[in-house]
């Protein structure tokens, strides 16, 4: 009996040392050199192998998006890789759909560079930055609701489309680890070293802690962008916009580019708020009608209590946009919430006449 | 006990605070196969499966979400609301999908107690019967849950 103890004893600890031998190896041996990853045919970078790819791309200052920090479980971070990528990792797999595979996409966190690449991204990704900033004032807009206002340092300006997003990083605090999370740009676009971000709390929420109780006035922060494809159409489409909460941001900031621009295109903003006091930014939105002229703000309270002074629209933003709206057709819509809000709002507009590509969305 | 390489990764990312605050498993030190365990045993006692509560909670948040943020009564024993965060939330196990943050708030008519989740709870009790570690954000107690929703 104590032979076979000492036999699994002596397996046990070879196959330890071997393990650790093979850890040691990896660390000091494994060494890939320099490699070259070819972009879109148009650009190359130089890295040290041994990273993924997607730290490598970070390192030289091209940005994808990542929302789970490199773990493999987001799925946000895919690219192609056309050539040099090795075959797919098991990590990999279950996020990656027969036809991604047959045309190179990968996720980025999990292919490691070990010799020169070839990949594609999206052009609109060159022109990510990461913008070193100080938030230098913080409002109060409603008792979870509160703007933050990040003046740029380096580089000093940033050029956005109005209804794009920034990924504002969270560094480690607490338990918690650094992350990145995106918010939408409520800003005025032509204030170039100014980002407003108007953000909600949520509960638990790592990101959004991080803002609302350990950001100060004052502090250094940083977020790379801009993101994404919600923005005004060219057309001259009468627009109806439906919003709730922090989705305000957004439209916002393409009202401020529609000042800029002197655009005149009609547009009504309904916008839903469970109470009075979590309606914001009103005085602005009444600016916005005097000087866009023919711009209307409709706010929806769903449920005014007793003794508030409120003598606006009532119940649901959705029925308040079928109560004041009898044809759409003609109209596109631009909306900005929860998917609950998105879904219910695109099957109204739809019911009233909107085509269903003219409705433009950032779903939360 | 041995366990396999995807247990031993899935629970680092599960104690990771990358995708949740604090971390799926919060400051509980119980290996997850302990978590998953207990809390199987629990609903078994409680004399429920994790199919019947996320049935009940996709229930409760389909009708809260009609409310677009306000209360809705969703029938004789619970109203809920919605609240609504950008961002989504990725399930930590190895496959795809992810979840809106929209977080659900039901309140008991009868014991006026509250609970609060995310639709990815609903999923990992649904799919992993998993109600994320003790001292989590959004643990739920699977005894608490049940007394609330039925």
């Amino acid at each position: 009996m104590a032979d076979m103890f000492l036999s699994i004893l002596i397996v046990s600890a070879i196959a330890a040392a071997l393990a650790a031998l093979l850890v040691v190896a990896q660390r000091y041996l494994a060494n890939y050199g320099k490699c070259r990853i070819k972009i879109n045919d148009s650009k190359t970078i130089e890295v040290e192998g041994g990273s993924p790819l997607l730290e490598s791309l970070t390192q030289n200052k091209i940005f994808i998006p990542s929302a789970c920090g490199g773990r493999g479980t987001c799925a946000y971070c895919k690219v192609k890789v056309l050539e040099g990528g090795g075959p797919v990792v098991p990590t990999e797999e279950p996020y990656l759909d027969a036809g991604e595979r047959e045309s190179g996409v990968r996720l980025s966190c999990q292919v490691k560079v070990r010799n020169d690449l070839r990949i594609e991204i999206p052009e609109e990704l060159f022109s990510v930055r990461e913008y070193i900033c100080t938030c230098t004032r913080i409002r109060e807009l409603t008792h979870d609701i509160r703007e933050f206002r990040f003046e740029l340092k380096e580089p000093a300006e940033i050029t956005f489309v109005p209804g794009q997003y920034v990924q504002l990083f969270s560094p480690a605090y607490d338990d918690n680890e650094e992350v990145y999370r995106a918010y939408s740009i409520a800003s005025d676009p032509a204030e170039k070293n100014i980002v407003d971000l108007v953000i909600r709390l949520v509960p638990g929420g790592i990101c959004t802690t991080w803002c609302f109780e350990h950001l100060k006035e004052g502090a250094e922060a940083r977020f790379n962008g801009p993101y994404g494809q919600f923005r005004l159409s060219d057309s001259d489409a009468p627009m109806i916009f439906v919003a709730g909460g922090s989705g305000m941001a957004p439209m916002k900031c393409m009202l401020h580019h529609m000042k800029n621009t002197g655009n005149k295109r009609k547009t009504t903003y309904f916008f839903g708020a469970n109470l009075v006091n979590e309606l914001f930014y009103r005085e602005l939105m009444q600016e916005f009608e005097q000087s866009l002229g023919s711009f209307r703000f409709v706010p929806v309270v769903s449920r005014p209590g007793e003794g508030d002074p409120w003598d606006g629209e009532t119940g649901l933003v959705t029925e308040a946009l079928r109560r004041n709206i009898k044809d759409a057709a003609g109209c596109e819509g631009y909306l900005c919430g929860s998917p609950g809000m998105i879904d219910a709002a695109v099957k109204v507009l739809v019911e009233l006449g909107v085509p269903e590509n003219k409705i433009f969305y950032d779903k939360f | 006990m041995k366990r396999s390489p995807d247990m031993q990764r899935l629970e680092e990312t599960l104690r990771s605070s990358k995708i949740a605050g604090g971390g799926f498993l919060g400051s509980d030190p119980r290996p997850l196969e302990e978590i998953l365990d207990a809390d199987a045993a629990e609903l078994a006692r409680l004399g429920h499966t994790q199919y019947e509560l996320a049935d009940r909670m996709r229930h409760i948040s389909s009708r809260a979400e009609q409310g677009l943020g306000s209360w809705v009564a969703v029938d004789e024993i619970i109203e809920a609301a919605v609240t609504d965060t950008r961002g989504l939330m990725p399930c930590p196990w190895p496959h795809p999908g992810t979840f809106s943050k929209t977080v659900v708030t039901a309140r008991n008519l009868r014991t006026g107690k509250t609970i609060q989740w995310s639709e990815l709870n609903i999923h990992l009790i649904e799919m992993h019967g998993f109600f994320e570690g003790r001292g989590s954000a959004f643990r739920l107690e699977p005894a608490e849950l049940a007394d609330i929703l039925f």
